[in-house]
């Protein structure tokens, strides 16, 4: 056949697609997963999914909710936000009750524009943009956006008094990414509340995202001496400035936000990571959750790439007493449902929605550090 | 500071003269941009950093095994990419078609083979810095800049006296002319691409050592172009200069002015530059071959 | 379901818009562009600026897009061309445009930065996208047919003799790059109200690359060509859920393939017509045209 009649095949391929994919109703509870399984943020995200299928499938050997086994239908974002609206309107087509994820901000806003109109409750697992849950236009909250982790004004305030109080530093320098939402902004709560306790913010400097050689700007840094180097960003960079800072001899203490919770900070850092703090949502340290690290050590081989799979444990957990508390599946129930939650008992902790904001309230933060190469939980954090 | 930004600068400059170089090195031949010599680059540094941590090799077999592995490659994808073409006399929007092809196909191959894991190579050189009054430079880079000029000397040297350096010589005059003078073309060409990919081997792992190893990393070449320019066309003096320059003055700009228009500056430098004066400093004026 | 195919029809749209610009421009007269991408940011942001801020109606917002989009490709052109740029540093002139416009879009605080536009009015839909794609084909059937389509084919095909028959090289090419940034333009601001939410990461070189794909898989010399093989690129992969790497993968394999193999791509020179389809079903040997 040739090339001509080779454009058919994509087309019959297409409607065939069409027709298998319209499946038969089944009996079962349907929860959306909206993850990056590929990409740079599918180490979390693969996290996150064995997490949740391990759950649901013990939830279900104990006869599932409601009588109904539940079905969780993951489909990967790569972290991308156009891609995140794809899987979102999916997931929508697909005909599930409520979505678990995304897990960035960025995606989350995104998909928001497909589950305002459809309905479908979504608890973003570690989206701490405060944009995501609030409309900017109304400044009210969506009414189907929710989240299991906290905001990013709460990281960067805990991050400021930490270093102003428990480690007793008086000036700082930022090194942010400007194409960063969460960067930016991390590193703007950080400076108001850092000058709020009377310490001195030398220098904010900027980077494009993919930025390699950050000496130019360590460079014009150095000469200030800053007593601290706060990094807002991912760990990728993180790892970089540290290393070309120790290269030039700056001595700052480094510290940065969640950002940084990931084993690579150490294998690109190597040394000149040692010793920096970071703020984070769960640790594996953490008490509360050592039953559920076991589990998974036991069904996996591999510890739990943290904080997302305890976040998203938490969302399923909200998810299933909504259903249970509405003895149903509507959207719309769950919605209301959801934004009721107070004192419920997840894997975290207690979990208690704030009606006004749709985020939970008084999450604890927790701040580790690098030593000897391992994360070491130092403390949990409540704001003053 | 200005000292150290310009010590900075020269270290990057470095980095980017050898890039330079090796992108000249075709481009004074076949007077066309080769897009993919990016991706070239980013194996070379992959090769390099798997030798090191999978096959536990010194860093001086990690260097050769990238020099000979980059030199492969860049000849492969020259016989596969570009001969038929060359020889088909396609127009060079077909060449830089088949570039571009290249370097995403290599590029996104590794991304999904290999996953968009960032590598780091182990620190082979001590974390201390050589610092003299307050200004700081890392002990790798000290060692690049000398390997770099002790590779680029050789080159020359290469080029000057042997006789297969006088016919890339030629051919970069003129290659038809070269061929009636019995230079068997075909060789020659395929002999330049070695050359750059062995250039583009050593670039990768500095690149890889001094940042990171991922799949993207072969987009700084954007930086070789712009100093092929400034250098001037068709001269490799020229890249050595013009790669050094251009480091200086970049670093400048982000420690002086701001680190995020630091790419803006550089294609507003290269768009200048074209506009008034597109012999560079040292170049010879090549006409769009019709 | 029929909701989520109606949703990737879109979404190949409004990329079949953006495609037939690039179609007149690498296609019909053979320049290369590596920042596209850049284009369809500006007609997205100008558009959503216009209805999220200022409260515009949408087709007017829509209108400024494209206008915008063609102004700048008119601003950018000018000095670019008239250099006599080659093609290959003329794509890395754009290649620069596209970073310049990320930067711009990054920090001006209209645009709100890295957070970009969310809550845009969702006013795209299927039959805005059918009527505004036909539109677009039908005006670039009209200018390929037209004696400026003729200039562009011979400037593309060997601009020296062009230059002596009295073509204004520098006026074809301007006019096939603003023509192109005005597509691109009104494509981003459909894109933009059907996402609903626009950030400067959206525009990447990924995207300027599936553009410049699908027109050199479709055919560079076919209007028809390019829309389809945008149609199959986007199609396909939601049909199959194949992951993303591969794509792209395929994307710069299928480029050299070309290259190397079938030149003239999908269609080569010709249009989809209903010739060409009943030469198809056409039985050799038997009556009918030769």
């Amino acid at each position: 056949m040739n090339l001509k009649e080779s454009c058919l095949i994509p087309l019959a391929v297409a409607l065939c697609a069409l027709v298998t994919a319209c499946g038969k109703k089944n009996d079962v509870i349907k929860i959306g997963h909206a993850v990056a399984l590929t990409g740079d943020s599918s180490m979390w995200g693969q996290s996150e999914k064995n997490a949740l299928d391990m759950e649901i499938a013990k939830l279900n050997a104990k006869g599932g909710v409601l009588g109904k086994q539940i079905q969780l239908i993951s489909y990967d974002t790569r972290a991308d936000a156009t891609e995140g609206v794809n899987v979102t309107k999916r997931l929508v087509s697909d005909g599930v009750c409520a979505i678990i994820g995304p897990a960035q901000s960025g995606v989350s806003i995104a998909a928001t524009a497909v589950t305002e109109p459809a309905g479908i409750p979504f608890l973003a697992t570690t989206a701490t943009n405060p944009k995501v849950t609030i409309d900017d236009k109304t400044g009210k909250p969506r009414h189907t956006a929710f989240r299991t982790c906290f905001i990013d004004p709460f990281q960067g305030t805990v991050a400021a008094q930490f270093a102003a109080k428990n480690l007793k530093l008086k000036t700082a320098a930022i090194i942010y990414d400007v194409g960063s939402d969460y960067a930016s902004w991390l590193g703007k709560y950080f400076s108001e509340e850092f000058t709020k306790q009377g310490c001195k913010v030398m220098a904010s400097e900027a980077f494009r995202s993919g930025e390699l050689d950050f000496r130019a700007i360590l460079g014009k840094i150095k000469p200030q001496s800053p007593d601290l180097l706060f990094i807002p960003g991912q760990q990728k960079e993180a790892a970089l400035i540290m290393k070309q800072a120790r290269d030039l001899g700056i001595k700052a203490v480094c510290m940065g936000g969640d950002g940084w919770g990931s084993p690579d900070l150490v294998t690109l850092g190597g040394s000149a990571v040692e010793g920096s703090y970071f703020v984070n949502l769960a640790c594996l340290d953490d008490p509360e959750i050592q039953d559920f690290i076991k589990d998974y050590r036991a069904k996996y081989n591999n510890d739990p790439v943290m904080p997302n799979p305890v976040m998203a444990i938490d969302a399923l957990d909200v998810i299933v007493d909504a259903i249970t508390k509405t003895g149903g599946t509507d959207p719309a129930k769950l919605c209301a449902q959801i934004e009721q939650t107070k004192g419920l008992q997840t894997l975290t902790g207690v979990f208690t929605v704030d009606p006004a904001t749709h985020n939970p309230l008084n999450k604890p933060a927790v701040i580790q550090q690098v030593k000897d190469g391992k994360f070491i939980y130092v403390t949990k954090f409540v704001t003053q | 500071m200005f000292v150290q930004t310009l010590l900075t600068g020269l270290a990057i400059g470095g980095i980017y003269a050898l890039m330079a170089v090796g992108y000249s090195l075709v481009f004074s031949i076949l007077n066309f941009s080769n897009f993919a010599y990016g991706s070239i680059i980013m194996l070379g540094s992959y090769i390099a950093y798997f030798a090191m941590v999978r096959l536990g090799a010194p860093m001086w077999a990690a260097l050769i095994l990238s020099i000979l592995g980059a030199a492969l490659l860049c000849f492969l994808n020259e016989r596969l990419a570009y001969s038929s073409l060359r020889r088909r006399r396609a127009s060079s929007l077909f060449f830089m078609i088949s570039a571009m092809g290249t370097a995403i196909f290599l590029e996104n191959l590794v991304y999904a083979l290999i996953g968009a894991h960032f590598y780091s190579f182990p620190e082979v050189f001590a974390r201390t810095n050589i610092s003299y009054h307050g200004v700081a430079i890392g002990v790798l880079d000290v060692f690049a800049i000398v390997f770099s000029s002790v590779t680029i000397y050789a080159l020359h040297t290469f080029l000057q006296k042997s006789r297969t350096g006088i016919a890339i010589r030629a051919a970069s005059y003129d290659i038809q002319v070269c061929s009636l003078n019995g230079v068997n073309n075909n060789a020659l060409i395929g002999l330049v691409f070695a050359l750059a990919g062995a250039l583009a081997g050593v670039s990768g792992t500095f690149l890889g050592m001094k940042y990171l190893v991922y799949p993207t990393m072969g987009w700084i070449t954007n930086k070789a172009y712009i100093a092929a320019v400034i250098g001037g066309l068709g001269s490799l003096p020229g890249a050595v200069v013009g790669g050094i320059l251009l480091g200086v003055l970049e670093t400048f700009v982000s420690a002086y002015v701001s680190s995020v228009v630091r790419d803006v500056f550089s294609f507003s430098l290269l768009v200048l530059l074209l506009l008034v004066m597109p012999t560079g400093l040292f170049g010879r004026y090549l006409e769009e071959k019709v | 379901m029929l909701q989520y195919v109606f949703g990737v029809i879109s979404l190949g749209l409004i990329y079949v818009i953006a495609t037939t610009g690039l179609a007149v421009f690498t296609g019909f007269t053979g320049l290369f562009s590596l920042g596209h991408a850049a284009f369809f940011a500006i007609g997205a942001y100008t558009a959503a600026i216009l209805t999220y801020f200022y409260g515009w109606n949408f087709y007017l917002a829509l209108l400024a897009g494209t206008a915008a989009g063609g102004l700048v490709g008119f601003a950018i052109g000018y000095p670019t061309l008239k250099a006599k740029l080659r093609t290959d540093y003329f794509a890395i002139a754009t290649l620069g445009f596209g970073e310049a416009v990320r930067v711009l879009l990054e920090n001006l605080p209209i645009t709100q930065g890295a957070r970009g536009l969310p809550g845009i009015q969702g006013d795209t839909n299927l039959p805005v996208l059918l009527v505004a794609s036909a539109i677009v084909i039908w005006a670039a059937w009209n200018l390929i047919h037209s004696r400026h389509g003729r200039a562009a084919i011979a400037i593309r095909e060997d601009f020296v003799a062009a230059e002596m028959m009295g073509v204004d090289i520098f006026m074809g090419r301007l006019r096939s790059l603003t023509f192109s940034a005005a597509c691109a333009g009104l494509a981003g601001g459909l894109f933009a109200h059907y996402f609903c939410f626009i950030q400067p990461s959206m525009f990447t070189a990924y995207m300027s690359t599936q553009m410049t794909a699908a027109v050199v898989a479709g055919g560079m010399g076919s209007i028809s060509g390019p829309v389809i093989a945008t149609l199959i690129f986007i199609g396909i992969p939601e049909a199959l859920r194949v992951a993303n790497i591969w794509r792209l993968v395929a994307y710069g394999l299928l480029l050299v393939l070309i290259m190397v193999f079938r030149p003239q791509g999908l269609m080569g020179y010709r249009e989809l017509s209903l010739d060409l389809v009943r030469g198809w079903f056409r039985r050799p040997g038997k009556g009918g045209k030769p």
